[in-house]
């Protein structure tokens, strides 16, 4: 094997350049500007498309702030004071200017600025989102690496029975029967309301719990199936894992060692997919639990006609969904070694 | 290799009588599943003695890699084998799982047929040699890591302190299977089984990994089985040549004795497909007319017959049976060709 040796041609790359050099050439933080720049366009057109929707729809913030008895004349100058009788281009467009300096405008209803509400709701939604994710993740690996184990054992089909039942629930029944057993039957949990994190982690937790597990469910059950289907083809078709297991190595070390390190990508496919699916869950389960999160802070914007609060939360979904996709891209070639980023 | 180094291996192997190194006995595997039965292997037996080359020929589901796979236990759960195969004179088929890793890679070893799918596509080269290392033996990192070197080094991989931290799809062809022989190594096997190791690289690097599957078989004296379907390959280099076809052994000898008087029919159809530079350019290649038979359905005859020029009537009641007809050199058929070197 004199002949070929396409490794000798790296001689030329000992030339160190400096670290600035390095990291500014880097191929993924080329990635990194790229996807960002990329994501002006997507979030512009999704708050677009969110404010010719909601123009759509009948009703104005003015009529459904004083109610069904006020005047034709009450609601028009109402309708003026709030600045909703411009054309809806110039309404857009002063939206957007604002936006792009970093305000997100007062609210219509409560003439709050949105920002510093939407500020105390993040830290809610992103407590239940990071959670639910933690626990559909924490909980699918090692049940979907068991069941891998033994394939056709007594734990995998009881795990695949448990996650075909939890697939065809949706989250929001699941909700329901949490609380039914669990916060008023034998009442370990409270049904609903919120404990922010300065009266104590545990107290915390326990009002979090019922919430974060009817989110995660779903997904832990399509985790748990799809990770266990990829483990059990890589442990039956892949040579690799013929090689292993021919090294006299223990059944443990093939599947954890070999077999979870090829089936991750696939699984981190899967979870970078349902990142959408995540979020979205939590706007009808923040409503069941009476969350003050960014989901039903959005829900009640939609009911008071409230575009720039709409537009607000609808920004940060798109945003958070955005770099979500970007850390998942950028997973891939840490988990990959064939995959690096860059046209070398 | 010349003439007189090959009479000189033949020379030394044949002092090495006594135990043999693996003795496999009738081995037969068939694979159920959902009312479908597949009689992979039916009844294999020969001999393997330390420091031989024997060379396991057949086309694509004649049962060589499955029998050979079956000896290491590495057959899905779905495969049925009886028989018996012990490794110095220790019975391995039956063995439960736990007892059977202890035989892996540190008694038998086996290169594949693809590097590309064979080597972890997520783990450095390194990591996969010195975890084979650290599978038999309590060896730490450091001298996990100097067996790796050497290991590379007798396999000779240019640069092996660099290739240690690369990934298999930074290595060609040729390296990739010089990785998997040191992996195969790493723990001094007594046999190593390279089943087609040869089959996805190009003509000259296939030269190279033969050559220096040769040398590493002198300077460690391990027995080596090679599995083929190229019979050229197997005449250049093994001892001895066992022909199989449809799950069962059709001839096995001494690869002189053989080489110079073909019997079965099948090795001579075989032999006949072989492309030659002496043939006049463009003449057709000859090829056995049909397919192998179905191993879901096996007939009761010769299984061969279909295809045979020389069948006649009673190779279609009995299959023939895989007998010694002379010293050395089995077949089983009962109109064996005249003898004639090809």
């Amino acid at each position: 094997m004199t002949v070929t040796d396409p490794a000798l041609g790296d001689a030329r790359e000992t030339a160190a350049p400096g670290v600035a050099t390095r990291i500014l050439r880097s191929p993924s933080l080329r990635l990194i500007v790229r996807r960002l720049l990329a994501a002006i366009p997507i979030i512009i057109g999704v708050s677009l498309l969110t404010f010719i929707v909601l123009s759509l729809i009948p009703g104005n913030a003015a009529q459904l702030l004083l109610g069904p008895e006020a005047t034709p004349e009450q609601v028009e100058a109402m309708t003026r004071q709030m600045g909703l009788d411009q054309p809806p281009v110039q309404r857009y467009l002063d939206w957007l200017g604002g936006a792009l300096t970093g305000d997100l405008g007062t609210s219509l209803v409560s003439q709050q600025p949105v920002t510093s509400e939407l500020g105390v709701r993040l830290g809610v939604t992103g407590e239940l989102v990071g959670l639910a994710f933690l626990m559909s993740l924490g909980f699918a690996i090692p049940v979907a690496l068991l069941a891998a184990y033994r394939p056709n054992r007594l734990f995998d089909r009881v795990s695949m029975l448990v996650s075909i039942t939890g697939l065809a629930v949706a989250n929001y029944v699941i909700a329901l029967l949490l609380v039914l057993v669990f916060a008023v039957q034998f009442t370990f949990f409270p049904a609903i309301g919120y404990v922010p994190l300065s009266q104590g982690l545990g107290e915390n937790l326990r009002s979090m719990l019922l919430p974060a597990v009817s989110i995660a469910f779903p997904l832990f059950c399509f985790y748990t199936r799809f990770l266990r289907g990829d483990l059990v083809d890589q442990l039956q078709g892949e040579d690799y894992i013929t090689t292993a297991r021919a090294k006299g190595i223990g059944p443990w070390q093939v599947l954890l060692r070999h077999a979870f390190r090829n089936s991750s990508f696939g699984l981190l496919t899967v979870v970078g997919l349902n990142l959408g699916t995540l979020i979205g869950a939590t706007v009808i389960i923040e409503q069941i639990f009476a969350l003050p999160g960014i989901g039903q802070l959005m829900l009640q914007a939609i009911n008071t006609r409230d575009f720039v609060v709409v537009q607000a939360c609808v920004v940060v979904f798109a945003v958070v969904a955005v770099l979500a996709n970007l850390v998942t891209d950028l997973l891939y070639a840490v988990l990959d070694p064939r995959i690096r980023y860059g046209n070398r | 290799m010349s003439i007189e180094e090959m009479a000189e291996r033949t020379a030394i192997v044949a002092d090495g009588g006594g135990q043999p190194l693996l003795e496999v006995e009738d081995l037969r595997v068939r694979f159920e599943s959902r009312g479908r039965r597949v009689n992979a292997v039916n009844g294999l037996s020969y001999r393997l003695y330390e420091g031989r080359m024997l060379a396991i020929i057949g086309e694509s589901g004649s049962g060589k890699s499955v029998s050979s796979r079956a000896l290491m236990g590495l057959l899905p759960g779905s495969a049925r084998i009886s028989g018996s195969a012990r490794f110095q004179g220790r019975q391995l088929l039956g063995l439960p799982d736990r007892e059977m890793r202890r035989h892996r890679g540190a008694d038998i070893a086996m290169v594949f047929q693809d590097p590309a799918r064979s080597l972890n596509p997520t783990m450095r080269i390194g990591a996969q040699i010195t975890e084979a290392v650290r599978a038999h033996g309590d060896v730490d990192k450091r001298a996990a890591y100097e067996r790796a070197m050497e290991l590379l080094q007798l396999v000779r991989l240019p640069a092996p302190e660099r290739r240690f931290h690369e990934y298999p799809h930074q290595l060609s062809g040729g390296m990739r299977q010089r990785v998997m022989i040191a992996i195969a190594l790493a723990a001094d096997p007594k046999l190593l089984i390279a089943d087609e190791a040869t089959t996805a690289l190009d003509v000259t690097t296939q030269a190279q990994i033969m050559e220096l599957l040769l040398e590493l078989q002198e300077r460690l004296g391990m027995a080596i089985i090679l599995i083929s379907h190229d019979l050229g390959l197997a005449a250049t280099y093994a001892h001895d040549v066992i022909v199989m076809y449809a799950g069962r052994a059709v001839e096995y000898a001494p690869a002189s004795t053989l080489f110079a008087a073909v019997r079965m029919p099948y090795t001579e159809a075989l032999l006949g497909a072989i492309p030659r530079l002496e043939r006049p350019p463009h003449s057709p290649l000859p090829v056995t007319p049909g397919q192998p038979p179905d191993l879901t359905a096996l007939p009761a005859g010769c299984p061969f017959e279909p295809r045979c020029p020389r069948a006649q009537d009673d190779c279609r009641t009995e299959a023939p049976p895989f007998t010694e007809h002379e010293p050395g050199h089995w077949w089983a058929c009962y109109h064996p060709c005249e003898g004639s070197s090809s």
